[in-house]
Formats: C-alpha cells, structure tokens, sequence
C-alpha cells in the first residue's frame, strides 16, 4: 500500500513553543522539519539531543524521540546514543552558552571524534533563558546587560573556526531568516556520512534586537563548500560571520569503525570490551 | 498534456498559503503565550482567513497533479513565500496596529507576487487564475485597510510592560 508522504507540519508534536514572537528559533524548527518531510526521515528512527537553554526546548516540538539533557552535555548524550544506535538519525541542538561554554569541551571532541551525527547551533550571542547575559560568541563591546555594562571586553569565539580548527570534516552556516535555505543545509547535513555542524544565526528578538539587522548583512556563498582544509582556515579566519551555505566539507572515516559494534553489542560489558574501556 | 505551468503555479499557490495559514497560528499561539491577547485575537482571525483562501486553492487545484517540491524548490522573489509574515517584525509587544501593518504588508506582496506571475505568463489558463488571485489579494487588503483605519492614533509603538529586558538604565 502506497503511504502519503508526510508534509513538515506533520513533524511537529503539537507541543506549543514558548519562544518569544520573532525568535529566531522557531525558524530552525521550521528549517528541521522541512528537511525532514524532504528526507522522508521516520520519525521512529530519529532523536533530537539537547542540552538547556531556551534552543534546547526544541526537542519537544519535533514528534520524534527526543532528550533535554543537562547543560553543555547534548553532544556528549548524542554520541553515545549515536554509537550505541548506529541504525538511528541523531541530531544534537543547542545554544551558543550550552555549545561553546559550558559545552565547549564536549563541541571540540565531537568535531574530532567524528561520530555520524548533526550538532545544530543556534548562535544568537547571548544567554536568553536567563534574561540576556553575554555568552561565548557575543562581542567584545556588548554593553546590554548590567553584569557587563561596558561589555565583555573579550573576543568572541568563531564557531566555524573553531570546528575546523577541532577537526569538524562538514561545516555550515544558516541564518534564522531565511529557513528554506537552512532546511537544505540540515537536509545535507543530515545525509553527510559524518560529523556536520550547522551554525545558525538565530536572532534573539529580545534581549538583542539590534540583530533583526542581520538580514541586510547576510550573504550566500556562491561557490561550493571548500575542500582543502588550508583554504577553509584562511575563508573562517577572514569570513565575516555573515556567509551562510555549505562552507566546507572533507570525507574521512567516522567513528566508531565500522563494525567495530552493532546494536546488539550495545550492553555495558559489550561496549566496554569493543572499546578496551 | 499536462499544462506545467499551471501545476507549478498552484503549488507554490498552497504552499504561500500553507506558509501563511501557519506562520499566523505560530505567531497566535505564541502571543497568547505572552498575554498580548489582543494581537493573538487579531492573527486568529489571520489563520482562518488564510485557511478559508488555502481551502480555495486546493479546490482549483484538485483536478490537477501538482509537482512536489522540497521547501528550498520553490521560487520566490524573496527568502520566504510572499504572504510568510518575517520572524524579524515580531515582538511580544507588538500592538495591533503594527500587527495589521505586516498583514497588511504580507497581503500587498501576494498581491505582487500574483500579479507578476500572471504578467509573465505565457499560458492563458494560469494568467488567469494568476490574475483572480491578485485581485481577491486586493479584496484583502482593503478590509485590513480599513480595520486600520478604525483603530485610535497612536497604536504604532510596542507596548509597555512591568518587566523588562535587562538593558541598560
């Protein structure tokens, strides 16, 4: 019997977000279900990883398995779901706090490690969940919260950079305000045979409102992804934060091994032996 | 033979309806979420004026096999389908004139997108449902043109709150 293809309003729980109105969230939620009707994934086979912060509800929203974990730990949960359920589609998500601070630990390893699975990071340069504290990636002269009234007054992370630096074989970059775009990055992200790490800039209405400028600054690459690691280190390093598309892209074998553990395997004892833990 | 322009133009009729019907709902559920009632009443009534205009659509397109797209296939003038209201006008404490401003908006570029679609054209059948669809986005506009002008001066500013943001004093 013919089944009818599942449209992306049919890969929403029925949860109703809580994000304020015109939060650049609800554009990647959009932007994963849409990739997923196009991928025709299952819902039954996929797993949203998250860690906290207001990006991190976002599991609930999707009907598929999912898991709000601790913060900074989604990667970390996502990795050994992932390795324990190699036959699963994981996405891990979370925020630019939960990802490059409390989680930053955890975003180098995954780069590195490699492990067949998309981190979506939705990057909009503060902590919103606890009312606007500068975060990782926001800059040096944010002057918005009172905890830094004259701004942090240190250098933001470059997540690209990072990743590539940390070993990351896919990167790209997508932005809140065009989710169409970003439904095919998570789209190719998803099918990438890999790590693939999606920095989004996500605006935060709220606490950051000057970043519903981004929209006039935004620009799409035209080429596509890089392929040599040396000519991504020079495009991340003068980039201006701004380029969305397939930014770089560079096969190498995943981890674990193949077939080095199957689901069967995945019992403590099994996993311990197949690791030498 | 299958007319393709026309099926390509009904599909990406349902889907800026579609998109419209839906961006309303989220933007109505999440500002009853943060109690501006009056605009989550107002993009309400938004939803079902789009879903009456989606269910029409889909009834002029029943007869004909319509291609199926991915959300990125689709060929519009800008980031999002016309009618799409941009995440980036939104605020929690938008007033319902501002929120009947960017339907307002939202209605003049179905409009446009409508009107050149049928311009360019060059299949008879598909300018001309192309061109009925313009004019009933006109119709739209005019009502919400004058809900605007029923409302009292001075509603285009966001609302004030006991709690806000922290930002600097």
């Amino acid at each position: 019997m013919d089944t009818v293809p599942l449209k992306a309003k049919d890969f929403k729980s029925g949860v109703k977000p809580i994000w304020c109105p015109g939060c650049g969230h609800f554009s990647v939620f959009n932007a994963i279900t849409k990739a997923m009707a196009a991928l025709a994934i299952s819902k039954d086979d996929t797993v949203m990883v998250s860690g906290i912060g207001c990006s991190s509800r976002l599991p609930a929203y999707v009907d598929s398995y999912g898991f709000h974990g601790v913060h900074g730990r989604g990667l970390a949960i996502a990795q050994g779901l992932k390795v324990a359920r190699p036959d699963l589609t994981v996405l891990a998500m979370g925020g630019d706090g939960d990802g490059f601070s409390i989680g930053g630990n955890h975003f180098l390893h995954a780069c590195r490690r490699n492990v067949n699975l998309t981190y979506i990071a939705m990057d909009n340069e503060v902590y919103g969940m606890t009312k606007g504290q500068a975060s990782p990636t926001t800059a040096m002269d944010w002057d918005h919260s009172k905890l830094t009234p004259h701004g942090p007054g240190v250098r933001p992370f470059k997540p690209a950079a990072l990743a590539l630096a940390a070993g990351a074989p896919w990167i790209a970059r997508g932005y809140s305000g065009n989710p169409n775009q970003m439904a095919k990055l998570i789209a190719e992200a998803i099918e990438f045979p890999g790590f693939s790490f999606v920095h989004v800039m996500s605006q935060c209405i709220t606490f950051c409102p000057e970043q519903t400028d981004w929209k006039s600054i935004v620009h799409e690459r035209q080429e596509p992804a890089v392929t040599d690691t040396d000519e991504a280190a020079k495009l991340f390093l003068h980039d201006d934060g701004f380029m969305t598309g397939v930014l770089y892209r560079q096969e190498r074998p995943t981890w674990p091994p193949p077939a080095s553990i199957t689901r069967e395997d995945a019992n403590a004892e099994q996993l311990a032996a197949a690791f030498k833990v | 033979m299958p007319n393709t322009e026309l099926a390509t133009f009904l599909a990406h009729s349902v889907e800026l309806e579609s998109e419209a019907k839906e961006r309303y709902e989220e933007l109505a559920d999440t500002m009853a979420g943060h109690h501006n009632d009056v605009v989550a009443r107002f993009f309400q009534r938004m939803v079902r004026e789009a879903d009456h205009h989606l269910s029409e659509v889909m009834q002029l397109a029943q007869q004909t096999e319509l291609p199926v797209l991915k959300a990125w296939e689709f060929e519009w003038p800008e980031a999002e389908a016309p009618e799409t209201s941009s995440y980036e006008a939104m605020h929690y404490r938008m007033s319902l004139r501002q929120a009947m401003t960017l339907a307002l908006q939202n209605e003049r570029a179905a409009e446009c997108y409508y009107r050149q679609f049928a311009q360019r054209s060059a299949d008879a059948e598909t300018a001309r449902i192309a061109a009925q669809f313009a004019d009933e986005e006109v119709s739209h506009a005019a009502e919400l043109e004058r809900l605007i002008d029923d409302l009292p001066e001075n509603g285009a500013h966001l609302l004030e709150e006991d709690d806000e943001p922290n930002m600097p004093e």
